[in-house]
């Protein structure tokens, strides 16, 4: 029992990260109808930058408090997202209004490659290390309820509580201020929402900024657990059936999508693993939203698309 | 008609050619719209009155010719722009935001009227929670004034066609237009809904005293409401005028029973 909890809350973590990845894609497509496929190579970019400036800002300031150093590499690293949120509008996103949506989902495309090259140029490509400072023991918990207890790393219950918090904040941003109402406006119909005044541009890099921040805390968490590197990107695919399963319009399908995928993989590899012969963990997410595009296109929450004929 | 007060002329449409490619949408269009006035645009299919529209809303730039509202001149405006200026559209193939709530698509409306900024906004404070009250009550004043009290909650989507016509005027009406343009409001609709939309144009020309252009390609309920009258036909204006003036014109005669009616 003790171990099978223990799989299952590792499971949850992990799904947490899935969540937060998958987070970045739902916002932009809620907001402008765009898979943004540049995703991961934002969470690539704002880690890179973040474990640079980190590493660099004591060098060239002699700082000597670290948590200065990383306070000052989060600033940086937020306006250079800002600032690529703003670029990616003013010379990509504004040429293609009312375009199809496979134009636009072919643009992010190239906006993704485009960024991983730029990023790796910029900050290097090896293996670098974000250090926030986060505590690396793992807990005991329960251990009068169970012999030996459960293994909980303290590192992923920080993580899940700054996952948490970003989440709050996003849903108030979107259900309550009038700025997110715009932007669920804009979402659903570009021109309407400009023949009532509603500014398609701001609209756009707000968004992009928000789902840069949203990369940067999923880029800070995932780099300070496996080391900031290229195959980062790639984690980005892993959220992909995060978003099918959850339905690409809805902040928490995004997050239950992450984490069933995550303990999924986690149970299914334990429980499974020994009679297929393993590696469950790899394909098990794509399976699962295989058989979600068959069964329910629409993903968990998302909004049932009906089409007049 | 009623004692209204027209006023001067508040919208000046000038010699408006717009090409798409090889397809003359529309050849040298003149009118004007008085302040104050109900003025329709009317066509058989085809006749560009929705292109006429898109020139006025700003959607579509028109090659020549020159638009002018309220002693402004406006060319290479996008729609935004328009609807700064004060000009509001409803849409023939509704354009509303489906997933969201009537509430939420009448106050999308006021987005232009909104001052604060957006972190006041988020934590519901002072002037920004005052404002966003300000603007609640005027969308529900909007929404008795369109008889959809019972439907605010519900997802637009989920609305009959009728009651929808009615939440995309209300988003206009909520931007407080001077003028508002209507494409073809009463299009696919029964004979009782129309009555009602007609009912609720006459009404908001009344009460709010909005200059109205509107679209339609049914004749009938047209003459009744409207103080003048343009005709449109192939991309030509070939009428103009109150509407027995353009009931006994020659040429909107035959264009209407001559070709497709």
């Amino acid at each position: 029992m003790g171990f099978f909890l223990e799989a299952l809350i590792g499971g949850l973590m992990a799904g947490m990260l899935y969540s937060l990845v998958a987070l970045g894609f739902v916002l932009i497509f809620k907001a402008s109808g765009v898979f943004n496929f540049a995703q991961g190579a934002m969470v690539l970019f704002a880690a890179l930058a973040m474990a640079r400036f980190a590493e660099w800002l004591p060098q060239w300031l002699g700082l000597e408090s670290k948590l200065l150093a990383n306070l000052l590499a989060f600033a940086i690293a937020t306006v250079l997202m800002f600032a690529l949120a703003w670029l990616i509008e003013r010379l990509v996103l504004r040429y293609l209004v009312n375009q199809e949506a496979a134009t636009l989902l072919m643009a992010t495309l190239g906006i993704s490659y485009f960024l991983d090259g730029l990023g790796q140029s910029l900050f290097g490509s090896n293996v670098y290390q974000i250090d926030v400072g986060m505590p690396k023991d793992p807990l005991f918990l329960f251990e009068s309820v169970f012999e030996g207890g459960v293994l909980i790393n303290q590192e992923d219950i920080i993580a899940a509580v700054i996952a948490a918090c970003l989440v709050a904040a996003l849903s108030v941003f979107f259900q309550k201020t009038g700025t997110g109402r715009a932007l669920r406006a804009v979402a659903d119909d570009h021109q309407a929402a400009q023949s009532i005044g509603i500014p398609l541009n701001r609209i756009w890099v707000i968004v992009w900024c928000v789902a840069g921040i949203t990369a940067l805390v999923a880029g800070i968490i995932w780099g300070s657990k496996l080391g900031v590197q290229f195959s980062l990107t790639t984690v980005a695919l892993r959220a992909l059936p995060v978003v099918i399963l959850g339905g690409l319009t809805s902040v928490p399908g995004a997050i239950i999508g992450g984490l069933i995928i995550g303990v999924g993989e986690k149970l299914s590899e334990i429980y499974l693993g020994p009679y297929v012969g393993g590696g469950i963990e790899i394909w098990f997410a794509y399976v699962l939203a295989l058989v979600f595009l068959l069964f329910r296109p629409q993903g968990l929450f998302g909004e049932k698309i009906i089409d007049r004929v | 008609m009623s004692n209204k007060k027209i006023g001067d002329v508040i919208l000046d449409v000038q010699n408006i050619s717009l090409r798409f490619g090889g397809v003359k949408a529309l050849t040298d269009i003149s009118f004007d719209v008085r302040e104050h006035e109900i003025r329709a645009i009317i066509g058989p299919n085809g006749a560009g009155k929705s292109s006429m529209l898109n020139c006025i809303n700003g959607v579509y730039q028109p090659q020549e010719g020159s638009i002018t509202f309220r002693g402004r001149t406006f060319r290479g405006m996008n729609s935004r722009q328009v609807a700064e200026m004060g000009i509001a559209r409803t849409f023939q193939n509704l354009a509303l935001f489906k997933g969201m709530s009537v509430i939420d698509n009448i106050m999308t409306g006021r987005n232009l009227r909104m001052k604060s900024n957006i972190l006041l906004q988020a934590l519901r404070i002072g002037p920004a929670q005052r404002e966003e009250e300000a603007h609640r009550e005027f969308v529900e004043h909007i929404i008795d004034f369109l008889e959809i009290q019972a439907h605010r909650k519900t997802p637009v989507g989920q609305l009959p066609y009728g009651l929808q016509k009615r939440v995309d005027l209300g988003r206009a009406l909520a931007m407080e237009p001077q003028v508002l343009l209507l494409d073809e409001p009463m299009a696919g609709m029964n004979l009782e809904e129309k009555q009602d939309m007609s009912r609720f144009i006459l009404d908001v020309n009344d009460e709010f005293g909005t200059t109205i252009v509107l679209i339609e390609h049914d004749m009938g309920v047209v003459m009744d409401i409207s103080d003048r009258v343009v005709v449109l036909d192939y991309g030509k204006k070939i009428g103009d005028g109150t509407p027995d003036e353009v009931r006994s014109n020659e040429e909107v005669i035959s264009a209407y029973l001559g070709t497709s009616h």
